[in-house]
């Protein structure tokens, strides 16, 4: 277990704890939240954000950010469909519809990267042009055609199918995770990323290589977020560009309620995971609950904050929050 | 010397008949007063809309280009990737090119439309609203240039979901619904007509209503959660529109419980039709409302232009061709097949074709049917 809990497992073990309440509040509230069925509901619903929440993870150790999230979903989840069975197009390219969309995100992460890292510019501003040169990929896809839907029965069904009791969507995401975190903990990458976050210039000067570190974290992350891109249209059954839609406003916030701090050097994919539930649960509990839609995002954001200033408080670092 | 002089006077009077011209014209600009001579070069059709992926909004682009293609006048189209600022910004930069515009908006938020009405009638173009503006903002009162307000009745959209899915479900039992963006007046009138028609069945009970923000995976996230919460209590689903049941379907598709619910919409998208036609889920789906974009756009340039060219004088015209409310067409399992002609290729220019002879407000299959705003139920 050691492997893969955080060594420094306080902060993490508050926002689970966070998550008990919640969760038994809301089980007060509509017992049919903590049946097998919703929990297997929730799973399904993390499952796009876990995977992309592993690439976010490393590029905000970094100190840097991914705003691109979005754009690269869009545009590799129409790359997909396209090139898979679909209602528009008769042509079905089966291994190579996945390669090629992995492919794009994986183009436009490592370029995101090379501006960043190789010109200096900062990501903020790279990764939103990245953003929108994934939707526009993606708006060039959809044309003015019909929305090309999935014909193959096996691809439609496979997110929710269950496997040892929880659905493929999940397990895929939570392989990746393992993955992440493994990669995160027990590589030269994974530390450099760390290092980096803490101080570039002493990275450089110990003679990191920080500008190929800081390459492959946007790459992983870009391709990371085709993945999520694919299951997404898979979940949806159908393609289109604005399918990563509010994404970006899930993984971040999660990151940092995990305990990433932006300011870059901190935190773990583990721990990022967990800010992810949260914010799943929230929002799946408080439908349950049946709290009336226009008190919804108030709600939301008001359980968050209580939540985080009482559970997550003693773990930060005062001065940093000031910021 | 005589010649010279002949050529000052002639040279002096050209130029004070320029002068004239000049101020008549800008004058005219400015008060969006049509030409007595309407020259096509001196103006440019605009069709703006919120984005170009959802297939409305792609089908508004496709009856402007038809409605370019007819007239002869070349067009731009306006995306403004769902934000008020860059719509605002890139209709201004089209005005700044010096062409008069005959423009289709389909507005990103009602707060916009005074805006760009202002701004193009700086421009001395014309245009027509399509779907939202401010309740009290009305073409009558700002001037010629606002030509008109156009929309389908959202009232009559909820009520045809409702008639539908009550009578499908046999007229009992839990129904769960999907409206659009929250504090959007086309999803708030759609409701209003929902939960209306739904009074008149006390056997249905309306469990819950989540906003799914016109969002397909929003749509999809909601219903798997209400899924959890009613399980098969929900015998039927209304969706604000057919982006938001695509999602639907699919979340009750991989619940398994896609055969024993009945949906309902607005829109009949090409996926929605295909999967009328084919019976997906037991014929899960019974209700639908028709009305295509490229008629919308197509019909707001037509008014436009007729303005534009002097052949209607909008103060002159009743009120309910400023403020329009055009038809809405039930679409059942039954009758959707008459509404496939409207979606062959070449529907979009028949469709031009039709408004040349009989006008924008007498057009099948959505002739004018009322005017004014739209009464909400209490």
């Amino acid at each position: 277990m050691q492997m893969i809990l955080p060594k420094d497992w306080k902060g993490p073990a508050a926002l689970i704890a966070s998550m008990v309440v919640l969760g038994i509040i809301f089980a007060v509230l509509n017992p049919r939240f903590g049946s097998i069925e919703n929990f297997r509901n929730i799973l399904f619903q993390v499952a796009v954000p876990l995977i992309i929440i592993v690439g976010t993870t490393f590029v905000i150790q970094l100190g840097s950010i991914d705003l691109s999230v979005q754009g690269v979903m869009g545009a590799a989840g129409m790359a997909w469909i396209l090139l898979s069975a679909n209602t528009r197009l008769e042509t079905d390219y089966g291994i190579w519809a996945w390669v090629i969309a992995i492919g794009i995100g994986l183009a436009l992460g490592l370029l995101a990267g090379a501006l960043h890292s190789l010109i200096k510019v900062p990501s903020f501003v790279v990764t939103l042009g990245t953003w929108y040169m994934g939707l526009g990929i993606g708006i060039i896809l959809y044309g003015d055609e019909m929305l090309p839907s999935l014909k193959s029965s096996v691809l439609l069904a496979w997110p929710t199918q269950l496997t040892l009791g929880l659905p493929n969507a999940f397990w895929l995401a939570a392989v990746i995770l393992v993955c992440g975190n493994l990669i995160s903990r027990y590589t030269h990458f994974g530390r450099g990323v760390l290092a980096i976050g803490n101080s570039e210039t002493i990275a450089n000067n110990t003679g990191m290589p920080v500008n190929t570190i800081k390459m492959i974290a946007f790459t992983l992350a870009g391709g990371l977020s085709a993945i999520a891109g694919i299951l997404a249209t898979m979940q949806l059954g159908a393609g289109s560009p604005d399918l990563g839609s509010g994404q970006l406003f899930t993984v971040i916030p999660a990151a940092v309620i995990g305990g990433t701090a932006l300011s870059g050097g901190e935190g773990g994919i583990m721990r990022s995971a967990i800010g992810v539930f949260l914010l799943i649960i929230l929002n799946n509990g408080l439908v349950l609950a049946g709290v009336n839609p226009a008190y919804q995002s108030g709600v939301f954001g008001a359980i968050l904050i209580a939540a985080i200033v009482v559970v997550a408080r003693p773990d930060r670092g005062i001065l940093k929050i000031a910021k | 010397m005589k010649l010279k002089s002949k050529t000052t006077k002639l040279h002096t009077a050209g130029k004070r008949i320029g002068a004239a011209v000049m101020a008549m014209a800008f004058a005219a600009g400015m008060t969006g007063t049509a030409h007595a001579e309407f020259k096509k070069d001196e103006w440019v059709l605009v069709a703006s809309v919120i984005n170009t992926t959802n297939p409305y909004m792609a089908s508004n682009i496709e009856g402007a280009k038809a409605m370019s293609k007819k007239l002869g006048i070349p067009l731009e189209i306006v995306n403004s990737n769902g934000s008020s600022q860059t719509e605002i910004s890139s209709i201004l930069a089209v005005l700044a090119s010096g062409k008069k515009p005959i423009m289709f908006v389909n507005t990103v938020a009602s707060s916009d439309a005074p805006t760009i009405v202002d701004a193009v009638g700086k421009a001395g173009g014309f245009v027509t609203i399509w779907w939202n503006k401010p309740a009290d903002y009305h073409p009558a009162d700002v001037g010629n240039h606002f030509v008109a307000f156009q929309k389908h009745p959202g009232i009559s959209s909820g009520e045809c979901g409702a008639q539908a899915i009550a009578e499908a479900i046999g007229k009992k039992g839990g129904v769960i619904g999907l409206p659009g963006v929250q504090d959007s007046t086309t999803s708030q009138t759609r409701v209003a007509g929902f939960l209306q028609e739904m009074k008149k069945y006390p056997d249905i009970k309306v469990l819950d209503m989540r906003p799914s923000n016109w969002d397909p995976q929003l749509g999809a996230k909601n219903a798997r959660d209400l899924i959890v919460k009613f399980g098969s209590d929900i015998k039927g689903v209304w969706s604000a529109d057919d982006g938001m049941q695509i999602g639907a379907m699919q979340a009750f598709e991989n619940a398994n419980l896609l055969d024993q619910t009945k949906f309902a919409s607005d829109g009949l998208y090409p996926k929605t039709l295909e999967d009328l036609k084919s019976g997906r889920g037991k014929n899960a789906i019974v209700g639908e409302t028709f009305h295509r974009g490229y008629m919308a756009s197509a019909v707001g340039l037509w008014t436009a232009y007729l303005a534009a060219t002097g052949k209607i004088d909008p103060s002159k015209e009743p009120m309910e061709h400023r403020e329009s409310l055009f038809k809405l067409s039930c679409v059942t399992p039954a009758n959707y097949k008459e509404y496939l002609k409207y979606d062959e290729a070449g529907a979009a220019d028949a469709f031009v074709e039709q408004l040349e002879k009989v006008g924008p407000w007498a057009a099948e299959p959505m002739p004018l049917v009322g005017g004014g705003a739209e009464v909400m139920p209490k």
